[in-house]
């Protein structure tokens, strides 16, 4: 089709078809949809406004993708069926193609219209299984279907490349896989249509310098609105994405639907919790961007009887969306979406289990029902008390994988661990509760204390090593037999002399005796002696005894021949060793063997000095398996998980 | 800063072993063996007067 000029058929206004794949073109006059055929224009009834988001995206915006041009020439507004709205933009491009770019909760999707092969035909919208990959689908990469769901067109503007008809219902699913690849299949069509894309940035596709407009005088009336329950005010911060709401005054559960706000329920008040960070509170989380607090949930697990609670926090940013900050026990969680088809899972649930994302593998910690107790402030989906999903958590430190499996949808988060010091800084606060126990993707941070803490036992080997030519080589400096007369009675000892000999510096010195006694002993002090004076340098006492026998359990000894003393470095010079000596046949002469080495390597300061270095590893070990002990004693799978975690400095 | 003060320690005992293996210095020496308590290093001090 070509450009055409005419005049709207509900008001008479002129229109204009300037894209050539526009179907229906919204008459910015009176809102009515109207689509062209090939014999004359067709009037679907009227469009609602559309209503004002902090969308940095606009009518008119060019962009680039594949380096092809785009602009985007329309817009649709969709309603989901579990409250919370979606816009998908049509990017006409300059070759031709038409492209669907999603936004919904800060991401963008864009898809083209991917026609099946001949033959092929898509499961029926009731078929299809979440998780379920569908191979129909002609992708480089396995789809997963991540969502199915209803919605209706509620608003739209410029031109759109479908007859889209005001108020219609349709069905959905939405599908990922690996790399950020997307795709929904439309079932409004029959057959059900595929749109193939891929999750991206503003950046990619050339839409970089788009900024949120405010618009505060446009943005949906609901934030200046009483609470229709006490009259009390509301003071939304994100409005336009609102779907529920608390009262802050009365504690009723409202229901935000295009502005309009109605009583629900009134909250159950029992138990109401403390939220440590108020709603409003501005932070600054990873990649230096703010987020505003606009809601909070007490959330609990019951395992073994037991009812485990914690605190989320609901975090928006107009540019990237929603995020969550976790708050268990004291600790703390920066909690991003994770693309579902990008974790690797084999959906067993048993001790053990692990799932993969990122190249890291994750260890299954918990598989509970996840109740939602309390609600407080806004919600971009129809948040209810009571509400429950199967959640299941994965750990491996510092970050955990959640999965949460509701009946239409399996969504996966990444919880990175934040400190307190870290919270505190994001928010520029102090003062806030230590935490308690550890956390289930809390990293431990004495590990360097076992890792690089260890290099100096490396080192100690390697220098040990290269100082064995320097003492480890030894060096017999004097190997004599002395002969000691016989003693004049028993306690008189006698003494004789060995050879000079030569003694080097900085080397230590063993001195060996051997003595003839058997079943007998010998007492022999042994000094050294400068040669040609009478100073004693040192003196070491080396007892010799040795006995032997046989009893009823056969033969058996006891000590031994010859003994050594070893001491430290003397100044080099000439030596002497004067041998004295008492010993139990004191009527005969004793030989006495004596042996004089030096650069002996015994080993002694090695040992003491790796065991020194070895005391912080192991205590750091220690504490460890300690810390791990504590992460999964709450796991309901730490029988066989509790063997380690990832972990990191 | 524990880290740093760890590292620190652990170059310390290094360099304590490396001078003592240089010099011939025993850590654990004769010990009760010895009459006249050579210390670690010889330094030639008998004490007394």
């Amino acid at each position: 089709m070509s450009v055409l000029q005419a005049n709207c058929p509900s008001c008479g206004g002129p229109i204009e078809f300037k894209a050539g794949s526009t179907i229906v073109l919204v008459c910015p006059f009176c809102r009515s949809a109207i689509s062209r055929t090939d014999r004359a224009l067709e009037d679907l009834g009227k469009v609602a406004d559309i209503v004002d988001s902090e969308s940095p995206l606009k009518l008119g915006l060019k962009g680039t993708y594949k380096e092809a041009r785009f602009e985007l020439t329309g817009r649709a507004q969709n309603k989901h069926e579990l409250g919370g709205s979606w816009d998908e933009w049509y990017a006409t491009f300059s070759n031709g193609w038409v492209g669907w770019l999603a936004e919904a909760q800060g991401r963008f999707y864009l898809t083209f219209y991917q026609p099946l092969p001949a033959g092929v035909s898509l499961p029926s919208f009731e078929g299809l299984q979440l998780g379920q990959v569908v191979t129909e689908i002609p992708s480089p990469m396995p789809l997963m279907v991540q969502e199915k769901g209803r919605g209706t067109s509620i608003a739209a503007e410029g031109e759109i490349p479908y007859k889209l008809t005001p108020n219609e219902d349709f069905q959905f699913a939405d599908l990922a896989g690996k790399n950020n690849a997307f795709a929904t299949i439309d079932y409004s069509m029959s057959p059900p249509w595929v749109f193939i894309g891929n999750q991206v940035t503003l950046d990619e596709i050339g839409l970089g310098d788009a900024r949120s407009v405010k618009r505060e005088g446009k943005r949906v009336s609901a934030a200046g609105l009483p609470c229709p329950n006490c009259g009390g005010p509301l003071n939304l911060i994100a409005p336009d994405k609102a779907e529920r709401v608390t009262c802050p005054n009365c504690d009723s559960l409202l229901d935000v639907n295009q502005g309009n706000i109605s009583y629900l329920k009134a909250l159950d008040q029992t138990n109401v919790p403390e939220f440590v960070a108020p709603i409003g509170a501005e932070g600054t989380f990873p990649g230096d961007v703010k987020f505003k607090i606009i809601g909070a949930v007490v959330r609990s697990v019951t395992i073994d009887g037991e009812k485990y609670y914690w605190h989320e926090y609901l975090l928006y940013n107009p540019m990237i969306g929603f995020r969550w900050l976790v708050h268990s026990d004291n600790h703390w969680n920066f909690v991003e979406p994770v693309n579902p088809a990008d974790v690797a899972q084999d959906n067993v649930f048993v001790a053990g289990s692990t799932v993969e994302y990122n190249g890291r593998k994750f260890k299954i910690f918990q598989d509970a029902p996840a109740v939602t107790e309390y609600v407080k402030g806004e919600f971009y989906w129809r948040v209810e008390q009571g509400e429950t999903v199967r959640a299941i958590d994965y750990v491996a430190a510092p970050v955990m994988l959640s999965q949460e499996i509701s009946a239409n949808e399996i969504n996966w988060s990444a919880g990175t661990y934040m400190t307190n010091d870290e919270v505190e800084k994001a928010f520029g606060i102090s003062g806030l509760p230590r935490p308690w126990g550890v956390a289930p993707n809390q990293p431990f941070t004495g590990r360097f204390y076992y890792t690089w803490g260890a290099l100096p036992l490396l080192a100690l080997l390697a220098v040990a090593i290269f100082m064995i030519p320097f003492s480890g080589l030894t060096n017999t400096v004097l190997n004599q037999e002395v002969v000691l007369p016989p003693l004049v009675n028993a306690t008189t000892a006698q003494a004789v002399f060995s050879q000079p000999f030569d003694l080097k510096a900085n080397r230590n010195v063993r001195i060996t005796a051997g003595a003839q006694v058997d079943n007998s002993w010998a007492d022999l002090d042994i000094d050294l002696v400068k040669d040609g004076t009478t100073e004693e340098i040192e003196s070491v006492n080396i007892p010799v005894e040795y006995y032997s026998g046989s009893d009823s359990d056969g033969a058996w000894t006891e000590g031994d021949k010859k003994s050594d003393a070893t001491i430290s470095s003397l100044p080099a010079g000439k030596y002497t060793l004067r041998v004295e000596g008492t010993w139990q046949n004191w009527q005969a002469q004793m030989p006495v063997t004596v042996k004089v080495e030096q650069n002996v390597n015994r080993g002694v300061n090695f040992i003491c000095a790796f065991l020194i270095l070895l005391i912080v590893p192991v205590i750091g070990l220690i504490r460890k398996v300690s810390f791990e002990g504590s992460r999964w004693k709450d796991s309901m799978f730490s029988s066989a998980s509790s063997g380690g975690s990832d972990d990191s400095d | 800063m524990l880290k740093k003060l760890y590292m620190v320690f652990g170059v310390g005992v290094l360099s304590f072993y490396a001078l003592s293996s240089w010099f011939g210095w025993e850590l654990a020496n004769s010990g009760s063996k010895s009459r006249l308590g050579v210390p670690f290093f010889y330094s030639g001090f008998r004490g007394g007067k």
